[in-house]
This record gives C-alpha cells, sequence and structure tokens, in this order.
C-alpha cells in the first residue's frame, strides 16, 4: 500500500516536472478563476456588510409642525418613548437645529445674518432598537409616528434603503450567476488544459492500458496532479487576492466612500481562506476526471 | 491456450477484418500469423488482447471467454498476456530501466520485487549495462530488446508479436527472434504476426496464413 502512495506521489511530480509548460499553465488557470470569484464574492460581502452598517446607523427624524411648549415636550418625548421599537428620543429645538446649520455651513455662515431660528422646524431625532433596524421594523416605528398629529413629516432615508437593499440583491443575485459562471468557466478552461496535457501523453497512457494497468492505476497519478496543481493554484489565488485586497481595493475605497462611516473593509476570514484553497484542488481533480474520462480507455 | 471459434470482426457497413476464423493454438506453442498487409493479422492480434471485441464468435485465452470481457476485467486478462510491436511503444521520456518497471508498477508489484525483475529481464536480453539511458539513444534492435523485456518481465503466459521485425535489419531480427525462441523454451505460448518468409525457413515453426480475414493455410513445420 505504501509502496503505491508513494508510487503515485512520484509519478505525480514527475509527470508536472516533465511538463512545466502545461503545468504552469493549469496553475495560473486555476488561480485567475478562483482569485476572480472570490474578488467578487468579496465585493458582495463588502457591500452586504456596508448596508448592514448603515441600516444600524439610521434613525428617523419626526419634523414637528410648531414648536412644543415646556409641558407639550414632557409628554411628547414620553410618549415618543413608548412606542415600540424606538431606543431614544433627542429633541432638536429650532435653536439648537439653527446652530447645526451655522456650524454644517461653516465660513458660509454669515450668509444666514438675519435669518431667524423660527424659519427651521423643532424635531425629534428617534433612535431604533437593533431588532428594528431594519426595513420592517423601520416601517412599524413609521406607521406608530403618523398617528402623532404634532408630527409634519418624517424622514428616515426609507427610499433610499430600499433602493440600497435591492441594489445589494441584485448584486448578491448577479454574484451568483456570474461568479457560477465563472467557475464552470474556471473548471472548463482547467479540464481543456488537463486534457492538452493528457493529449501530449496519448501514449503513456495507451501504453499503461497494455501493460495491464488498471484504470483506478492509470487515473489516480493524474487525479493527484490535478489536486497538487488545484492546491497550488488556491494558494497563488490566496496571494492574488491578499496583495490586490491591501495595495488596491482597500486603498482605493478606504480613500473614496467609505471613509466617511469608518467601515473597515472585511477580508475573507480564514475558513473563507482554507475553503478557497479546498475549491481549488476539487477544481483541479474534477478537471482532471472530466478529460481523463476521454482519454483513458481500455 | 488459445482458441477461436467461427470469430468474425467487422468494422461499420461491409467492412470485414477476419472471416469466421476457428483456430487453437496451443500451451507452449511458437505460432507464425503470416499474411499480405491488410490480411487481418492485427485486427486478430487486437482481439487477443481485447482492444477489439469480436463481431461474432468465441474467443477462449486460457480457458477464459473474453469475446463479452467487461472492461474491468481487461486489466487481469493484459497481465497474462505480454506485448511487442513494430513501433515498440517505448516511453522517450523514460530511462530503460523505468520502462521495463513501468509494467510491473502497473500490476502493483514492490518496489524490491520490481529492481530485481527489471534487471534479470534486461539482462537476457543484453542490455543491463544500459538501464539508465533513454530509448532514442540506442539503437532500434536495442529498442526492440527493451520492449521484448518489458513483455516478458511480467512472465506472461502469451507473447504477442506485431512485425516485430518491421523496422530491423535481418542481423537483428534474428537476435529479436531468439529472445522469442528463449521466452518459447521457458513455456510462453508465442503468437509472431509477419510478412518476413525468411524467418520461418530459418527458424521453421507452425504457420498460420490469413488473407482477406480469412484462415487459407495451417503448415506444421517439416520435421528434417
Amino acid at each position: 500500500m505504501l509502496d503505491k502512495i508513494r508510487y503515485f506521489i512520484l509519478r505525480a511530480l514527475r509527470n508536472m516536472r516533465q511538463w512545466p509548460f502545461l503545468c504552469t499553465a493549469s496553475i495560473l488557470t486555476m488561480a485567475i478563476a478562483l482569485a476572480t470569484v472570490a474578488t467578487f464574492f468579496l465585493v458582495v460581502v463588502n457591500v452586504e456588510q456596508l448596508a448592514l452598517r448603515w441600516t444600524q446607523e439610521i434613525q428617523v427624524i419626526a419634523y414637528l409642525e410648531k414648536a412644543p411648549s415646556q409641558n407639550d415636550l414632557a409628554d411628547l418625548t414620553q410618549n415618543l418613548n413608548n412606542i415600540s421599537g424606538v431606543e431614544s428620543v433627542t429633541y432638536v429645538s429650532q435653536d439648537d437645529a439653527m446652530q447645526r446649520f451655522k456650524k454644517q455651513l461653516g465660513e458660509d455662515a454669515s450668509l444666514l445674518e438675519g435669518v431667524t431660528s423660527d424659519l427651521l422646524p423643532a424635531s425629534f431625532e428617534l433612535g431604533l432598537a437593533s431588532k428594528f433596524r431594519n426595513q420592517q421594523g423601520i416601517a412599524s416605528v413609521i406607521e406608530q409616528l403618523e398617528g402623532f398629529l404634532e408630527v409634519d413629516d418624517l424622514r428616515y432615508g426609507q427610499k433610499w434603503l430600499e433602493r440600497f437593499n435591492s441594489f445589494a440583491q441584485m448584486l448578491r443575485f448577479v454574484g451568483i450567476v456570474l461568479g457560477g459562471f465563472l467557475l464552470f468557466a474556471a473548471l472548463f478552461i482547467v479540464s481543456n488544459t488537463i486534457k492538452l496535457t493528457l493529449y501530449a501523453r496519448r501514449d503513456e497512457l495507451e501504453i499503461m492500458a497494455l501493460v495491464g494497468a488498471t484504470m483506478r492505476f492509470i487515473k489516480i497519478p493524474f487525479m493527484l496532479e490535478g489536486a497538487i496543481q488545484g492546491l497550488l493554484g488556491g494558494l497563488l489565488s490566496l496571494f492574488f487576492l491578499t496583495i490586490s485586497f491591501v495595495f488596491i481595493i482597500s486603498r482605493s475605497l478606504n480613500s473614496f466612500w467609505l471613509t466617511p462611516s469608518h467601515f473597515e473593509l472585511l477580508f475573507l476570514t480564514p475558513n473563507q481562506q482554507v475553503i478557497l484553497v479546498l475549491s481549488g484542488v476539487a477544481l483541479g481533480i474534477l478537471g482532471s476526471l472530466s478529460s481523463l474520462r476521454r482519454f483513458v480507455r481500455l | 491456450m488459445i482458441q477461436l471459434y467461427n470469430v468474425t470482426k467487422k468494422y461499420g457497413g461491409d467492412s470485414t477484418a477476419v472471416k469466421d476464423l476457428t483456430l487453437k493454438i496451443g500451451k507452449g506453442e511458437f505460432v507464425y500469423l503470416t499474411g499480405a498487409s491488410g490480411a487481418g493479422k492485427t485486427t486478430l492480434l487486437r482481439m487477443l488482447y481485447s482492444a477489439e471485441k469480436p463481431s461474432r464468435g468465441q474467443i477462449l485465452i486460457d480457458q477464459q471467454n473474453i469475446s463479452r470481457i467487461r472492461s474491468h476485467q481487461i486489466p487481469y486478462l493484459r497481465r497474462k498476456i505480454g506485448m511487442v510491436f513494430q513501433d515498440f511503444k517505448l516511453l522517450q521520456s523514460r530511462t530503460v530501466y523505468e520502462n521495463v518497471a513501468f509494467a510491473l508498477e502497473a500490476q502493483g508489484k514492490k518496489r524490491y520485487e520490481v529492481s530485481k525483475k527489471v534487471y534479470q529481464a534486461l539482462k537476457e536480453v543484453g542490455l543491463e549495462h544500459r538501464l539508465q539511458r533513454k530509448p532514442l539513444e540506442l539503437s532500434g534492435g536495442e529498442q526492440q530488446r527493451i520492449a521484448i523485456a518489458r513483455a516478458l518481465v511480467v512472465d506472461p503466459l502469451i507473447l504477442l508479436a506485431d512485425e516485430p521485425s518491421g523496422n530491423l535489419d535481418q542481423a537483428v531480427t534474428f537476435e529479436i527472434i531468439d529472445l522469442f525462441k528463449q521466452a518459447n523454451a521457458r513455456g510462453t505460448t508465442v503468437l509472431l504476426a509477419t510478412h518476413d518468409h525468411s524467418l520461418n525457413q530459418r527458424f521453421p515453426r507452425r504457420v498460420l496464413t490469413l488473407d482477406q480475414g480469412k484462415l487459407v493455410g495451417d503448415q506444421q513445420p517439416q520435421r528434417v
């Protein structure tokens, strides 16, 4: 048994050494295919994470028709606090609103000279309990808020959230379809590259069959070779991915649209990295198997 | 050892390579299979090692009916048969030693057994000093001797040779036939397909003659 295992491993390694060009082509093809699929996966995961993060930060702003009196304010705050899903209630008076506006305008604040704070509506900023920080949760809080006569207008970025969620959903769908297609294409390319190596070795396959080698004996070294190439392809794709993540993706995205929310871009978890490398092994074995079926005949 | 009963091989349409062939070759016999090109010699040999299945009829090898052999049984049939071809069928990228060892490794033999047997087989064909050479560094005659060593290293019951001397000059051919005779003397049944009549004149043996797929002659050697 040990003799056989030793023979299979040596045979696989010798075959790879014998055809360095084809072997390198197989490894590179798998590495590029896997890295492409993994990149797409990372984009989808990060967009979803971003959507989640934005949803976490979401709050509802209820603009009031007129600023409440001190007495009404206490009651109103109490009533708003009683709404299920509302975690915190912050009152923003007309003066507070004006201060914020001025702060936002910065150097252009002088434009507001002569404008009184009556112009801006008073409002309540409602923080939501974590369970309610999603589309359905927000909808239920909004429904309850609409019963308040004092409330003139509600802002909660619902449309924007809906749009972003449907974008994330579409991205997920495209990711699955495109990922599946890419994997299928990778399998096709890998199996064709392996077919080329088998074609170059068809004499060897014929002679093996003639001297009484069983199918298993003929196939195992080739499958092992596919597995080794897949392993190397998987490791190489992880290397490509790490390099491009550190030097390209995270730098460009962090300096661009994600900085404001201090969002840390996600990379593959250790488990996902193992899965990526194992996918390479599986791809190599499947590629070998599908080609061997055509080439090895007794 | 080899028995054929009404064996016919057709290749699509009207092309018939072997027609209604019935013959017996006993254990330890040395038989020439002759006939012009296209007479069906190669097809007959291919059917004997199950590279082809007969369209009709029965073939028995060592009491086993191989007419409808299942593909997973073919390797075990081939382990009883050594094969030698006109084009040697050697692996050019491997050494002489590896080429011969290949046949034993394919049968799952242990490493120490492989090295011992390979050396012995190469010694029998006089090439034990060329172990680490590649086939292309050797002459045609030497390459054919490696192929014979590979066929004999597994101690086959039957040796099938398809025009083994087709690419060789006469002196080398006679050396090759000597090797077949030695294997035959050790009990291996030999079936040698050739169109070279000089072989039979020099080493008279039973001759089967095919013509257009039919057996037209079965001559026993004349005793001197």
